[in-house]
């Protein structure tokens, strides 16, 4: 572990941490004016995690240490994972750092806990939400994993940042089967952060939601971290997204100005595919649950018509 | 001429687009956006033609593209969309045999099985790899086509299936095939095309395959149990 790893780990990370609630808000700004309403603010989830952090925590009679500790785990891990994806530069290569495999399966610890915790307390909701969680996830699993081996196959490596300097080097028109790589890393990213087709990010207790039922138990600095580790999932997620497809501006050495450029150019990108999610949301209606298989199936025809593609050219 | 590196990166782009309308084809349930992916299809298989034009300066090629052009992106959708216009349904949301995600499965399959079939049997012949390529997705095209024909229950959801299994032929033949002959080949399907189209005008195109053996018993011509 050199200095270079060291400061990216601790830019990388408090970048994650300030950028990922703007995100929410945007969404959910841009889906408002779609709607033909004003929408909060862009700095409200701030002030709701804020005002949530001073809130106390008050826990079900039923539940077990499950509740008290997954937040924290859950954080952790996408924490984590978020190292794996590098947003302010790449850094230097170290051996079998950022392996996109691991990057999976810490993404999948989170949701384990988080479906654990919604199980935890035994209320209806939080049962019924785990338990949709756990049949999106398993179909949407091997899509995921179809995606990131297309990905890896095209670009002959399994590491993320090293991913990301081979498509900075060449031009997307030499990887231009990434472009259906990106519909279902789009499709995935949808499905990872609860949108639209999928689940409703807005409903609170009503019988279609998923993602809020599982976190309805939690309350204070807890929920805080939940809303939290939302907002980081989707962040890196949507960085995975943009920095495969269009890497250009993202620095390999770690200078200031060009620490400055890759964090600018990468606010402007993710500004645009959060707008282009919120516009995406307004168009679709939820998906009957039993219809999504029809939606997920989609990306994982892509994938694999991706590793076609590579096979033959 | 333009520069060959350049030239079979914008074919491969062309080949994902219209890998994703099939795709697309195959699940969407609203007609009028059917329609709209169809056209959007035959649009890149017109893009493609020029792009060959350009490279090998075939005239065939320039004709082809405009046919399409007219044809395919234009006439077609919009004569569906007003035949739409006359029809209470909206939405095709029947399918026989196989529902959307497994006919997906299936056409992945399909795809992988052409792939092969074509690099152990043809890949001696052709060893260019775009030739090859623009084979596989031509014919999985075609069997897409086929597999949108039989798993949706609408009339005019099958019309579309055939018109996506026709783009498969003019695929295939952009790449494989001679030309001249494959003009004639695609006329007469085009005729066909045609003939479908007006026949399934003339019985009610609303209807689906049961309703219209039923309006044709009534007129004679179907002889059914």
């Amino acid at each position: 572990m050199n200095w270079n790893m060291i400061l990216y780990i601790v830019l990388n990370t408090a970048f994650v941490f300030l950028f990922a609630p703007l995100l929410i808000s945007l969404i959910k700004k841009v889906k408002a004016l779609c709607q033909g309403r004003h929408g909060t603010p862009l700095l409200q989830t701030y002030f709701q995690l804020f005002k949530l952090f001073k809130k106390e925590i008050i826990y079900s009679d039923n539940s077990s240490f499950i509740q008290r500790i997954s937040p924290y785990l859950n954080i952790a891990f996408l924490l984590v994972a978020s190292i794996f994806v590098p947003i302010v530069f790449i850094p230097a290569q170290e051996s079998g750092f950022g392996n996109i495999i691991l990057f999976l399966y810490l993404m999948v610890c989170a949701r384990f806990f988080m479906a654990l915790s919604g199980l935890d307390a035994g209320s209806t909701f939080g049962g019924m939400g785990s338990s949709r969680e756990m049949t999106i996830a398993s179909i949407i699993e091997p899509t995921t994993l179809m995606a990131c081996a297309a990905i890896a196959f095209i670009l002959k490596t399994t590491d993320i940042p090293q991913m990301f300097g081979t498509v900075l080097n060449g031009s997307i028109l030499q990887y231009l089967p990434l472009l259906l790589v990106a519909c279902s890393l789009f499709i995935i990213l949808i499905v990872e952060t609860a949108r639209v087709p999928v689940d409703n990010p807005e409903t609170h207790l009503e019988l279609t939601m998923v993602h809020e039922a599982m976190i309805l138990e939690q309350s204070g600095p807890k929920l805080a971290l939940m809303e939290l580790s939302y907002g980081i999932k989707q962040l890196i997620l949507m960085a995975l997204l943009i920095n495969i497809i269009f890497p250009w501006g993202l620095a390999t050495d770690a200078t200031v100005s060009g620490i400055l450029i890759s964090v600018a150019s990468f606010i402007v990108k993710a500004v645009i595919l959060a707008v282009a999610i919120g516009v995406f949301e307004s168009f679709f209606a939820k998906i009957r649950f039993f219809r999504l298989p029809d939606f997920f199936i989609i990306a994982f025809f892509l994938s694999f018509a991706t590793i076609l593609f590579e096979l033959l050219s | 001429m333009i520069d060959t590196i350049i030239f079979s990166d914008i074919i491969h782009g062309l080949f994902v687009l219209i890998l994703g309308t099939a795709a697309l084809i195959i699940t969407q349930r609203s007609l009028s956006s059917l329609f709209n992916i169809y056209a959007v299809q035959s649009f890149i298989l017109a893009v493609m033609a020029i792009v060959l034009f350009i490279e090998n300066g075939t005239l065939n090629l320039l004709f082809i593209a405009l046919l399409t052009l007219a044809v395919k992106t234009i006439f077609i959708p919009l004569f569906l969309h007003r035949v739409l216009k006359r029809m209470p349904v909206k939405r095709d949301l029947q399918f026989s045999f196989l529902s959307p995600a497994s006919s997906i499965i299936i056409s992945t399959i399909l795809l992988f099985v052409v792939y092969l079939f074509f690099t152990n049997i043809a890949g001696e012949v052709f060893n260019d790899s775009l030739i090859l390529l623009g084979g596989v997705i031509g014919i999985s095209l075609i069997l897409m086509g086929m597999m949108v024909i039989f798993s949706r229950k609408r009339v005019i959801t099958k019309t579309i299936g055939y018109l996506t299994m026709e783009n498969g032929v003019l695929l295939f033949s952009l790449f494989m095939a001679e030309m001249p002959f494959i003009i004639e080949f695609l006329i007469v399907i085009d005729l066909l095309m045609i003939l479908v189209l007006s026949a399934v005008l003339a019985f009610g195109i609303d209807s689906s395959l049961e309703e219209f053996h039923k309006k044709l018993n009534r007129l004679g011509i179907w002889v059914e149990d």
